[in-house]
């Protein structure tokens, strides 16, 4: 009798992430022998500061552009006015698309706005028709399909929250499994102003323990929250939440530094293993029953395309040259109003100065727009919209940075003393410096908003392998073209005038916002979107690969449209759904087995 | 290049946009090739060792100029070069810290043509010149593209002295945070968990260990 190698572990999951962590939690608890791949290094709470050197500054917890990078097509025009788009490395542009390349991925950086997406979202074409230019399709499950692993996912990550009555609720089939964390006075100035307009504002719930539970502390409130790693455990990242229990079944392995280059197939174009350098470069490979790819869009799309086999020509499950196609990012921008202290009361000053708690709120009231003044591509006035989140900033050094160039305004032109500079880019030192870098920080706080609404697919944003920049192993980077459409800049500056009404209700002064067409390189989904014909999609239903069945993809890149909301709860909640799935499969090749 | 006022130098558009990373505006102003190197010291660099460094060129001269840009007041309640200490957090940054080279060597590079400005000017050296003549100096450096990048630099970190942890090296006891009235996060970084300290990416095997992202201790 012919004997076969055996695998060497039930599960081999690529990346460490939202995607990747509900399916090595759940496939380690239910028994199965898991292995987690992640490129980069296994921190801890331990590992996580409040440092502004480390998080923006330098940008500490991701790889040197130099080592790996991406190169990014925009689209720009001749003096003679043909446009044509044109690739500039990151190494050259300082525009660095990583998110956080740590075991547990971007969800350790994560701000945690978990909004669910709602019914909706997941019928676009349906619901609003087609637009020119733009590759909508239905997604091939419901809301009510999801909402169950949404429920999952909001205990299993520790979400807290309240649930209001309000136009766009979605529905739910449990309450939140902890109360909100502590909120700051805006929270309560905003819900006023809100009501004394007609608006309705939605509590936000967030990824972040409001007490401790699940081996985890709660939030201490630190203040700075947003992209800095917590050292608490509150923050629900895949790893804090989910990849620590999976850990302890003593089922699963990490390894940490382990970046996969290829996905290997045979003659058949069945997977014959998973091809990886180790952290000190040594090329290793590892087999597996299934394979789950969750390295974040780009990645996921580059690790497919780089894996061409004999059967396999254009790429692993890119014999319909969909993979890396219809890549989304979100659509939107952000906007801004100062609060001036001395036109305010003291008690108004001292709540805008508490720092700690969070401002939570949210506005969904024009999730789907009906306006007849709506100007864009809709019809009659009728157009999916989006979300409208509010936050303060904390990092100072950013702030302290640009108060060296003289245009501070001291409040009047009779004493100002830079006046006859000001506007201009006279470089202030001394006594001027220390006037412009104490009146930035202590005479106005800024409100910050945040709009998320739909990035369309188009034909002009997707993923390719560049054809010649390679990383530090020699593999060659992802090249993404970030077209985008006109739709979304419509719809985005129609929500940042509601946002802008909000800041005006408020009080606020030097109001303003701006809606781009730019990739938020933090929250990007698709270029591998599920579906049920073959010849348009590269996964199924299940996020399995319609070509290889023994393939799945768990992160974002599922994503036929995105939504009006931040990714990662969604991506938590599917990767839950599709780890139900796969472990029904594993029960059942289990069986067979035996 | 051999001076600020150098003609050939050009400020890209990027400048101009201010969208631009500070690397790449530092690397634009570069001509020639690297200064030796200079030595390295521990993270934390200890006050004898400092005295001494004053003493001499490039930190003698970036010492005055630190000091000139956010001076001493008789002011209460206020904040200085000296107390924030800018020179000890500026030392760290070009002798523990990972920066670029060319970054190192532009700082440096602005050190030598600020002294050879200041002796065609007043036939003295930067830090002999009076108040006056300092601020009257660095004034017309600011004019040329090159000495306001330089300043800018420089003022750039000040305000990292002032406002990072104190494990970095400037800031003690978080004096920039109180002067502004910024409430800081927490925890900290101590020594040793400093951004450059964190555990190891994945190398490929073919980089070479001069390259790494490794701390260098004397």
């Amino acid at each position: 009798m012919k004997n076969i190698k055996s695998p060497d572990y039930d599960i081999c999951i690529v990346g460490s992430g939202a995607g990747a962590s509900p399916v090595a939690y759940t496939l380690a608890k239910a028994g199965a022998k898991v292995l987690v791949l992640e490129k980069g290094p296994w921190l801890t709470e331990k590992n996580f500061f409040k440092d502004e050197l480390a998080i923006s500054i330098h940008d500490a917890y991701n790889p040197k552009l130099e080592d790996e990078q991406h190169v990014i097509e925009e689209e720009v025009q001749d003096s003679e006015g043909n446009k044509f788009w044109q690739g500039e490395k990151t190494s050259d542009s300082g525009w660095s698309w990583w998110n956080g390349s740590v075991v547990g991925g971007s969800s350790n950086f994560m701000s945690g706005y978990f909004h669910r997406l709602k019914p909706i979202d997941f019928r676009l074409k349906t619901e609003f028709g087609g637009i020119n230019g733009a590759n909508i399709a239905d997604w091939p499950i419901s809301y009510n399909e999801l909402e169950p692993f949404y429920a999952i996912a909001e205990q299993k990550i520790g979400i807290s929250g309240r649930v209001v009555e309000h136009p766009h609720q979605e529905p739910r089939s449990t309450d939140f499994p902890y109360p909100p964390i502590a909120e700051l006075p805006m929270s309560s100035w905003i819900d006023k102003a809100a009501t004394s307009i007609g608006y309705h504002t939605v509590p936000v719930a967030r990824a972040i323990l409001s007490k401790p539970a699940m081996g985890r502390r709660s939030c201490e409130y630190s203040g700075y929250c947003s992209s800095y790693g917590c050292s608490t455990g509150a923050k629900g990242s895949g790893r804090a939440a989910l990849l620590n229990h999976a850990v302890a079944t003593g089922n699963c392995t990490i390894k940490p530094n382990a970046k996969v280059y290829k996905i290997a197939t045979d003659d058949k174009g069945e997977i014959s293993g998973i091809h990886y350098y180790d952290a000190a470069g040594n090329k290793r490979s590892v087999t597996a029953k299934t394979y789950v790819v969750a390295c974040q869009a780009v990645e996921t799309s580059r690790l497919l395309l780089a894996s061409k086999g004999k059967q396999f020509p254009n790429g692993l499950a890119n014999n319909n040259g969909q993979v890396g196609k219809n890549l989304l990012f979100s659509g939107g921008g952000t906007g801004s109003g100062d609060f001036i202290y001395d036109q305010l009361t003291e008690k108004q000053v001292n709540e805008l100065k508490v720092v700690g708690p969070f401002i939570n709120r949210a506005l969904q009231d024009w999730y789907q727009i009906d306006d007849d003044t709506f100007a864009g591509t809709n019809r009659n006035g009728q157009a999916k919209g989006g979300t409208i989140d509010f936050l303060f900033h904390q990092n100072p050094i950013a702030r302290a940075s640009g108060t060296q160039w003289g245009s501070f305004d001291l409040g009047t032109a009779e004493d100002n003393s830079a006046g006859e500079e000001q506007g201009s880019d006279k470089l202030l030192w001394g006594e001027e410096l220390k006037q412009s870098i104490k009146h930035e920080f202590t005479s106005y706080k800024t409100l910050r908003f945040e709009v998320f609404n739909d990035w369309l697919p188009t034909d002009d944003c997707f993923v390719t392998l560049d054809d010649e920049v390679t990383d530090q192993w020699g593999d060659p980077v992802a090249k993404v073209r970030i077209g985008y459409h006109n739709h979304d800049l419509e719809v985005g500056t129609y929500l940042a005038e509601k946002a802008e009404k909000l800041l005006v209700a408020l009080g606020a002064k030097n109001i303003s916002s701006s809606v781009s067409g730019y990739p938020s390189t933090n929250l990007m989904a698709g270029g591998c979107r599920f579906g049920d014909d073959p010849k348009t999609s590269v996964l199924n239903k299940n996020c399995q690969a319609h070509e290889v069945d023994n393939l799945y993809v768990t992160d974002g890149s599922f994503m036929p449209t995105g939504g009006s909301v931040p990714y990662t709860f969604t991506i938590y909640a599917n990767a839950f759904r599709v780890a139900e799935h796969i472990k029904q499969q594993w029960f059942g090749i289990t069986e067979i087995i035996k | 290049m051999t001076s600020f006022f150098d003609k050939n130098y050009q400020t890209p558009a990027w400048f101009a946009e201010k969208k631009v990373s500070r690397r790449k505006l530092l690397k634009s102003a570069l001509g020639a090739a690297s200064l030796a190197a200079l030595p390295t010291f521990a993270v934390s660099v200890k006050h004898q060792q400092l005295l001494e460094l004053k003493k001499r060129d490039p930190w003698l001269t970036l010492d005055a100029t630190l000091s000139h840009l956010l001076p001493k007041s008789t002011a209460s309640n206020d904040i200085s070069a000296q107390g924030i200490h800018a020179l000890e957090y500026l030392v760290q940054v070009m002798t523990v810290q990972p920066t670029k080279q060319d970054e190192k060597d532009f700082i440096l590079k602005g050190v030598g043509w600020l002294n050879s400005y200041a002796n065609s000017e007043y036939r003295q050296v930067f830090v002999a010149l009076t108040f006056e003549e300092k601020e009257l100096l660095l004034r017309e450096v600011s004019h040329s593209n090159a000495g306001r990048n330089w300043l800018s630099t420089l003022i750039d970190y000040i305000f990292e002295a002032m406002l990072s942890p104190p494990a970095y090296g400037g800031n003690p006891q978080g004096v920039g945070w109180q002067w502004l009235e910024h409430q800081a996060g927490f925890p900290l970084p101590k020594k040793g968990q400093c951004y450059f300290e964190l555990p190891a990416r994945a190398r490929a095997k073919n980089i070479k260990a001069s390259s790494l992202n490794i701390e260098t201790k004397v």
